[in-house]
């Protein structure tokens, strides 16, 4: 069995290549899965893209169908149309034990921007869920995906690090949107998107007590229904000029593949504006205001994802206990997981070889209770007992052996060997 | 040792140290370094306050009016007393980096402005005295405005560039720098405008008796021209629909900075006096100008001069 992830994420590359290979929406995703079963058809797959991190996760049953790194590189570039030469370097491989790890890391917030943050386990579900959905994952990356939520609650609950600021939304307004303004309940709020991020974006802004918002969404369905949640008003999405030149704050968390404001369509909003300071926090990826919006004049501020690192960073090291508290449990639930993906993969050959010899040893008692017919039941049991735990301590050295060495990696080598020694058959 | 043996250099020191431990804060935030920059910026506090009393004691006369050397101390005990004050309230805000080197500066300078004491008012007492009072109001509240001009600047400056903002330089939202420097401007304009009005009108006073003071004098004249500027930006900020901003900052920055600037010029080149022409009034007075080798100036040393 083979596992497998390639990624990029916030610590091995920028945003602006981020941003290039990830899947925005879930039918770009769709039209990915669909073309990595083209091209790698023995693979399972389960694609996490978020803001902060792309990455591809495959597993097959044996080594030799697994796509090289350079092969799943191959995949991303020609799907995005970006030359590979621009992400290659970025764009890191971990395999087996160490796949299995990188997972739970991400699934637990460890490797996040922000550390403790919940929307990852969602983003991580929802991955696992979309790839169910357009039937890319299998057995092995079930088995994965479900563990990495068991590991992320287990991490959550038995350390401290869901403490503080742990969402981006937190970090972003604390950071910047409160250096800005001084309160936000006399401010309005454009939302664009009403996704998961836009939801815990206004959950939080809700909190500091912002006063009007404004939701802004390609499906008024969804706009309404994010507006209705958190008292705010609906806005159609072919008005969102005139909402943008409205806004204190705007926070975008769409999912388009370009960027929907671009430096021009800003100064023209911004004559509407009259100067105020608008502070606009851009989660999306790729990103929804283009780099030169931030340009247009002295009183906007604009912030993507990247722009958070060093607050995040700070974070970090105020949390170093409780960040190896959680390696600790992270490398614990990687060697179980490991124990039973080799136990899996021995499992079948142990059941056949049992199955085999008491098989021959049934076979052999049935011949031998022909000819000693004046054994009665009692006698026979005997007997039956006896040869069975026979069969059992002859069986017992080389089951031990596959065990103890399924605990480092599939044995294959001692697998083919029992296989060839007793002739067993897949 | 005793209150009246207090100099310049022990609350100088005393502030130097307050701004060294302030700036440690920069390197790395701990929270006794701010207590200790309050305890030390306090003592400078008491100590000035100290200084400042047995001067008056000494020649009789309320600090604002003792000399220039005087004026500009009680500047910088007002900015001193506003620096503990905010940082009691918020002791998280970063505002020793901007305030106490500017202290330094007001009381450096005044260690280099004659200790004279200024001539016998007589009936102009009390309006000089609100003279004075209104003008070092007005000073103060321009040097609050240049203060949160530079903090609005710095803090501009790191929101564009996109910066996480060092530990140790909490300051506080533009919003904030933006609102309080309005007020500043809007407060301090009014008072030196005020301050001025009385200063011409007690001019006009001086003509009727035997000591008139000249009227085309170029200190006036300079004074005459900054309150233009600073009324300039006031009428601006009061009438402008766009109260805040990196423009807002600079000019206000630049119009109380050049104010500051030149009556800090103003009073060291003018070798003294309360309005920087001290030589002069001296002459006038036959009051003998005292040098001051060191920045050890005791209230002995005042004490020694002839009334």
């Amino acid at each position: 069995m083979n596992l497998q992830v390639v990624y990029c994420n916030h610590q091995t590359a920028r945003l602006g290549v981020r941003e290039r290979i990830a899947f925005a929406n879930e039918d770009q995703l769709a039209r990915a899965y669909d073309e990595l079963r083209n091209r790698f058809p023995a693979s399972e797959y389960v694609v996490v893209s978020t803001c902060n991190r792309v990455e591809l996760y495959t597993a097959q049953e044996k080594a030799e169908d697994a796509p090289s790194h350079a092969d799943l590189a191959r995949f991303f570039s020609e799907f995005h149309q970006v030359p590979l030469s621009e992400f290659f370097d970025d764009l890191l491989e971990q395999t087996g034990p160490e796949a299995v790890r990188h997972l739970f890391q991400v699934a637990s917030s460890i490797d996040s921007m922000v550390l403790g943050e919940s929307q990852i386990v969602s983003q991580v579900k929802q991955a696992y869920e979309c790839a169910t959905r357009s039937q890319a994952n299998g057995p092995l990356t079930n088995a994965l995906f479900q563990r990495a939520m068991t590991v992320s609650a287990r991490v959550r609950s038995e350390t401290k690090l869901v403490e503080g600021r742990v969402s981006i939304a937190s970090v972003a307004v604390g950071e910047f949107g409160k250096s800005i303004f001084d309160r936000f309940d006399d401010k309005t709020v454009v939302i664009l998107g009403a996704g998961e991020m836009a939801e815990e974006t206004l959950r939080y802004l809700k909190n500091e007590g912002v006063g009007r918002i404004l939701v802004s969404n390609r499906s008024p369905e969804r706009a309404r229904r994010v507006a209705d949640e958190f008292g705010g008003e609906p806005r159609p999405w072919e008005s969102l000029d005139d909402c943008l030149a409205e806004a204190d704050v705007i926070v975008s968390t769409t999912g388009a593949t370009e960027p929907i404001v671009d430096g021009a369509r800003f100064e023209r909003i911004r004559k509407r504006s009259r100067g105020r300071s608008v502070f606009i926090l851009d989660l999306g990826a790729p990103r929804d205001f283009a780099p030169d919006v931030g340009e247009v004049d002295d009183n906007v501020f604009l912030y993507d994802i990247d722009n958070l690192e060093a607050t995040c960073e700070r974070n970090r090291r105020a949390r170093v206990k409780e960040i190896e508290r959680a390696h600790g449990i992270i490398e614990e639930e990687t060697a179980r997981f490991m124990q039973d993906v080799y136990h899996k993969a021995t499992g079948p050959i142990i059941k056949r070889l049992r199955e085999t010899w008491h098989d021959v040893s049934r076979q052999e008692m049935e011949t031998l209770f022909k000819k000693l017919s004046h054994l009665d039941d009692k006698d026979r049991k005997q007997i039956e007992r006896s040869v069975e735990r026979v069969v059992n301590k002859l069986l017992h050295p080389p089951l031990e052996t596959l065990r103890d060495e399924a605990k480092e990696g599939t044995p294959h080598g001692l697998l083919d060997a029992i296989r060839t020694l007793f002739h067993l058959r897949d | 040792m005793q209150l009246q043996n207090v100099t310049l250099f022990c609350f100088f020191a005393s502030y130097v140290v307050a701004l060294a431990l302030e700036a440690l804060q920069l390197l790395k935030k701990l929270r006794i370094n701010r207590w200790a920059a309050l305890v030390f910026a306090g003592a400078g506090l008491i100590a000035q306050t100290a200084y400042l009393f047995f001067r008056s004691q000494a020649v009789d006369l309320p600090p604002l009016l003792t000399s220039g050397h005087d004026w500009l101390l009680v500047l910088a005990w007002l900015a001193v007393a506003l620096y503990i004050g905010v940082e009691l309230w918020n002791r998280e805000l970063a505002l020793g980096i901007f305030v106490l080197p500017a202290v330094l500066v007001l009381i450096g300078t005044a260690r280099f402005v004659s200790d004279v004491p200024h001539q016998e008012l007589g009936s102009l007492y009390w309006l000089g005295l609100v003279h004075a009072s209104l003008l070092v109001l007005g000073f103060a509240g321009t040097f609050i405005a240049v203060v949160l001009s530079v903090m609005y600047l710095v803090q501009h400056r790191r929101l564009k560039s996109k910066r996480a903002a060092p530990e140790g330089l909490h300051l506080l939202s533009l919003e904030s720098l933006a609102r309080l420097n309005w007020w500043a401007v809007v407060i301090s304009v009014p008072l030196l405008t005020l301050g001025m009005a009385i200063g011409v009108w007690l001019l006009v006073i001086a003509q009727q008796t035997p000591v008139s003071v000249p009227v085309n004098r170029p200190d006036f004249i300079v004074n005459g021209l900054l309150w233009v500027a600073m009324m300039t930006l006031f009428v601006w900020l009061v009438s402008s629909r766009r109260r805040a901003g990196r423009l807002v900052a600079w000019r206000t920055m630049c119009a109380g900075g050049l104010l500051i600037v030149t009556i800090l010029l103003l009073k060291l080149l003018g070798g003294g006096g309360i309005h920087g022409s001290g030589a002069a009034q001296r002459a006038a007075d036959g009051v003998p100008a005292v040098s001051r080798p060191d920045m050890l100036v005791s209230v002995r040393t005042l004490q020694r001069v002839p009334q």
